[in-house]
């Protein structure tokens, strides 16, 4: 682990990291094969992090709203490559910071979403950066109560991530050189996970919701509103939102899918 | 490639001959050419919409590993700029760059990443300029271009700046009154081909000071006259070969690699292969013009329409292209298919810093019928009466005059199909369960029946077949007969997926009464131009010529015996210029011919979430006479697939004149689940003035399926529904 870090990145399935090198948002003198190194493979509520989607959707003891995420996720091509540990870790779509716009989280000073084209972008968290975390993966997990071992330390999947500021812009809470090895679930009752998409496959989340339910009530999980896998505590939170002009119809979203969601869970 | 034929004659089911090796992945694309020794090109591209250039740097490039030549404008040793009708583009940037992603300057090098490499090295000192993004407001800015490259054309006299072309048709009295008048504001995004075989092709120098291009395009022989001045060659020495097209729809009509490799080749004596990325391929070629429309219909307490006024606004972007010919076809197809005894069309197309734009499937109809359309069910609503009723009375029929004073001389079945499209069954609503894909939502598993609700479209658009406005339109064929009774036929029709391929072997079968018949390589070198692919007319024109060409081939066999060897040209009826101040046409017509669609349309949309399924599409199309019905119905469902992307999810998304999504992960266009079933009725009525009476195909759907999609929407939902793509927030919207 100690070459990682200084210009040395991690490479499992590639597919995020791959292109983000190719549009130069990324940069890497050498890049590690991690295959070999990283846990893969389904061993009860734990997963190995190097797992593929593809294997995570094809397995029946996986809970619904985790195997659908996955399902949902990309092409048939990347799911067969990319791992659930990369999966956690992948980078916005927000277009600013595609196009290495001088964006808050390319360490400039201004959000370039909140004032032009934000259509995709946030409804919670969304005054410092705007952008929308992608991961249909993390939503299923947040529901979930998933925690994340890491080569370094254990903790629940909402303490990987952090909200970007003036000190540091990054969305998670990991060391250059510390890799994700593990995800532990808890399984729940029953659980379920609706993606709204521009088209009928193959799109990113405009909003994804993940409901699990358990002993002590329903978990909701959230992809497409927040800079970060944004978890719900109930559907009242949403009237915490703070929607963007763009964004508003997001919450139209994620009131009608979380009330569908819970019902489909039977919570 | 010389393709031997499968049986068939016109008018037979015939399977295309490049069915079977394009879907077995052994179809050689334009990017799998290959020569020994070749070198890859690269293109540095403007990374602003507008800015000046101070100064360009190559040293660094020049010694970078594996690099053979880098060039700028100063490389070009013929004409600095060219253009499919104007030229107004340069080939390298001159002193100033006008759209995101314009040729600045280009490098070639042992290998692909070489040539990036190196292009990284080149320093481009830019003086950034305002850009020229709100086509609002082009006609009050400084102008884009020194030159006024389209005026003195026979256009309209407009002095204001930033105007590419000012098109009024003034027919009637425009300020007839009606009992009812409905008027509205309409708005269409930039739709992209997104072709899936991205710009590419070898050049290849032949060591004489010449060079033979091989490319995937649209119309070979315009490509040659563009490309052999800018190289400072005569044409005929510089020969373009058809390589494979992986889809064309309009974006492979203007030129993108082809003088950059051949600069790059005749410099370094050496084949030069390039090949665009799909976000290269997004600035690498003009767009649908995005349109704002606002339209007024006034009809009779019947409905028959008094008065139709429309203004359309379109965005032309950096560069003329073909934007002349789309605002007038635009203005031309306004009205719909309808008969309008007085209109006030006015049409104008802008320069802009935004995407430059130019031919796509449609051709500035597709803009105007979803106005149109969407003004016609207005007014049925207005009136009580039924949209397809309303339709049907006014529908166009030969013996009408249009509003460019056009009489209709040919085939107009409007009525005709008006009628069939209705008549389609409409599937019964699916009953609940149902799989998610079944669903408004799809695979996303949004709904499982809350909040759905049905809607039924219906809509009708026309399109004209071929070049206008006095374009000289020709097509060649040549025909070798063999003393063995077999043929090789020679035309330059571009085959770019339509299946014309198919429709020259079965008109060379069935006028020759041979079997034994083979279709050379298109190449400029063996043959005269056919025209371009586009405008619906390659069926048409493409057997015109070889029809020509095989019965004057019998009669010199007949006269001569032996082997003969002839070339003819077939040319449709002539066309006349529109009256710059009046849109009049100056002859009698202005257009060869038209073709008409009416589509009928089912949706579901969950109005919570405002996620859509188009359920199913019923159309009856006007074809004249199918030369493979197979393949007509194919153009069918591909061409209503794409007016269902633009209506749907389509579009270039920018900022500041720079896309922003120009990649297949952020421009959306419809998977297989996004496509229903459709069902078409293809109507046989002879156009008196094509060979067999053929129409083209390709266009007509493509037209209606827009509107026809949004009117089920809007019946579904109760919205205005004024801009496409409708998107969720469309429809869940404020």
């Amino acid at each position: 682990m100690g070459a990682l870090g200084n210009g040395t990145r991690g490479l499992a399935g590639g597919t995020d990291l791959v292109p983000l090198l190719r549009d130069g948002l990324v940069a890497a003198d050498r890049l590690v094969d991690l295959r070999r190194v990283i846990p893969s493979g389904i061993d009860g509520t734990a997963i190995g992090a190097g797992t593929t989607l593809a294997e995570l959707e094809a397995d029946p003891q996986i809970p619904d709203a985790l195997r659908e995420a996955c399902r949902l996720a990309a092409s048939p091509q990347l799911r067969n490559m990319g791992t659930i540990g990369g999966n956690l870790l992948q980078a916005t779509r927000c277009w600013y910071w595609r196009l290495n716009y001088p964006c808050r989280l390319h360490g400039g000073d201004v959000c370039h979403a909140r004032e032009g084209q934000h259509r995709e972008h946030a409804i919670f968290a969304n005054d410092y950066c705007a952008s929308a975390h992608p991961s249909d993966v993390a939503a299923a997990l947040l529901a979930l109560d998933a925690t994340v071992e890491t080569t370094r330390a254990a903790g629940p999947l909402a303490g990987l991530y952090r909200l970007p500021d003036d000190h540091d812009r990054n969305l998670v809470d990991l060391g250059a050189d510390e890799l994700i090895t593990r995800i532990h679930y808890e399984r729940p009752e029953q659980s379920v996970y609706l993606k709204a998409m521009d088209r009928k496959r193959w799109a990113f989340a405009l909003v994804g919701v993940a409901a699990a339910r358990y002993d002590d009530g329903v978990r909701l999980g959230l992809a497409g509103v927040a800079p970060i896998p944004w978890r719900l505590a109930s559907l009242d939170d949403l009237e915490q939102a703070t929607p963007l002009p763009g964004t508003a119809y997001k919450l139209e979203l994620a009131r009608a899918l979380g009330r569908r969601a819970i019902a489909a869970v039977g919570g | 490639m010389s393709t031997t034929l499968p049986l068939g004659r016109v008018g037979e089911r015939v399977k295309r001959v490049d069915g079977i090796p394009k879907t077995n992945g052994e179809f050689a694309y334009s990017s799998d050419l290959f020569a020994a020794g070749m070198l890859w090109g690269h293109t540095l591209r403007s990374p602003h919409s507008h800015a000046r250039i101070v100064e360009i740097d190559l040293a660094d490039a020049l010694t970078s590993p594996g690099v053979h030549a880098v060039l700028t404008h100063e490389d070009v040793p013929g004409q600095k700029r060219y253009g499919l009708e104007f030229p107004d583009q340069p080939v390298l940037a001159l002193d100033r760059v006008r759209y995101f992603g314009e040729p600045v300057a280009l490098i070639a090098a042992e290998h692909p990443e070489q040539a990036r490499r190196a292009a990284e090295r080149i320093r481009v000192a830019y003086e950034p300029l305002e850009p020229l993004v709100d086509p609002e407001r082009a006609l009050e800015q400084e102008p884009l271009h020194d030159e006024r490259w389209t005026h003195g054309h026979g256009y309209r006299d407009d002095p204001r700046p930033n105007v590419v072309r000012h098109l009024v048709i003034r027919h009637g009295d425009p300020d007839a009154e009606g009992a009812v008048s409905v008027s509205g504001v309409y708005e269409l995004g930039i739709q992209d081909q997104a072709f899936l075989g991205p710009e590419s092709g070898l050049a290849v120098p032949d060591g004489e000071g010449g060079v033979d291009i091989y490319v995937a395009t649209q119309w070979l022989h315009v490509d040659r006259d563009q490309v052999a001045p800018c190289l400072g060659l005569p044409p005929e020495r510089v020969r373009i070969h058809l390589a494979g097209v992986g889809g064309a729809f309009g974006g492979r009509e203007d030129l993108s690699m082809q003088i950059h490799s051949a600069l790059l080749a005749l410099h370094t004596e050496r084949p030069v292969k390039m090949v665009y990325n799909r976000e290269e391929s997004f600035v690498g070629h003009v767009h649908r013009h995005p349109a704002r429309i606002w339209a007024e219909h006034r009809a009779d307490a019947d409905g028959r329409l008094v008065s139709v006024r429309m203004r359309i606004l379109l965005d032309g972007g950096a560069y003329a292209s073909s934007s002349t010919a789309v605002t007038s076809n635009a203005a031309s197809f306004a009205c719909g298919p309808y008969a309008v005894a007085n209109a006030l069309i006015e049409s104008t197309c802008v320069y802009s810093n935004n995407p430059p734009c130019g031919a796509m499937r449609g051709f500035g109809a597709v803009q105007t019928c979803f106005a149109s359309e969407a003004q016609m069910d207005k007014l049925a609503d207005a009136l009580g009466l039924d949209p397809v009723e309303l339709r049907l009375r006014n529908a166009l029929a030969p013996g009408d005059v249009l509003p460019t004073g056009q009489r209709i001389d040919g085939s107009l079945p409007v009525a005709e199909v008006i009628r069939r499209a209705a008549a389609l069954p409409v599937p019964e609503l699916e009953p609940l369960p149902r799989e998610a894909i079944r669903l408004p939502g799809g695979a996303g598993n949004t709904t499982r029946g809350e909040g759905v609700r049905r809607g039924v479209g219906f809509a009708v658009g026309f399109k004209n077949i071929a070049y206008s406005e006095g374009f000289d339109d020709y097509c060649a064929a040549r025909v070798r007969l063999r003393e063995d009774g077999s043929a090789e036929v020679h035309c330059a029709a571009a085959e770019v997926g339509q299946g014309v391929t198919n429709v020259i072997l079965q008109v060379a079968r069935t006028e020759l009464a041979t079997d034994d018949v083979v279709l050379a390589p298109h190449t400029t070198a063996s043959v005269d131009s056919s025209g371009s692919a586009s405008a619906s007319r390659m069926t048409w024109m493409a057997a015109g010529a070889v029809q020509l060409a095989c019965r004057a081939a019998l009669e010199e066999r007949e006269r001569t015996g032996g082997e003969v060897d002839v070339e003819r040209i077939y040319r449709h009826v002539r066309t006349s210029p529109l009256d710059p101040e009046t849109g009049q046409t100056t002859g009698e017509r202005s257009h060869v011919a038209f073709a008409c669609a009416a589509m009928r349309v089912v949706a579901e949309v969950d109005v919570e979430l405002g996620l859509t399924r188009v359920v199913w599409i019923g159309t009856a199309q006007d074809v004249g006479a199918a030369v493979n019905p197979q393949a007509v119905e194919g153009q069918i469902e591909g061409g209503t697939a794409q007016g269902l992307g633009l209506a749907l999810m389509e579009e270039i998304q920018t900022q500041g004149g720079l896309i922003t999504n120009a990649s297949f992960t952020d421009y959306l266009i419809p998977t297989a689940l996004d496509m229903p079933p459709v069902e078409s009725v293809l109507i046989e009525d002879p156009e008196p003035s094509a060979p067999y009476g053929v129409k083209g195909v390709g266009e007509p759907p493509t037209v209606v399926s827009t509107a026809a999609v949004v009117a089920a929407l809007r019946d579904a939902t109760g919205r205005e529904l004024t801009r496409v793509p409708v998107r969720p927030d469309d429809i869940v919207g404020l």
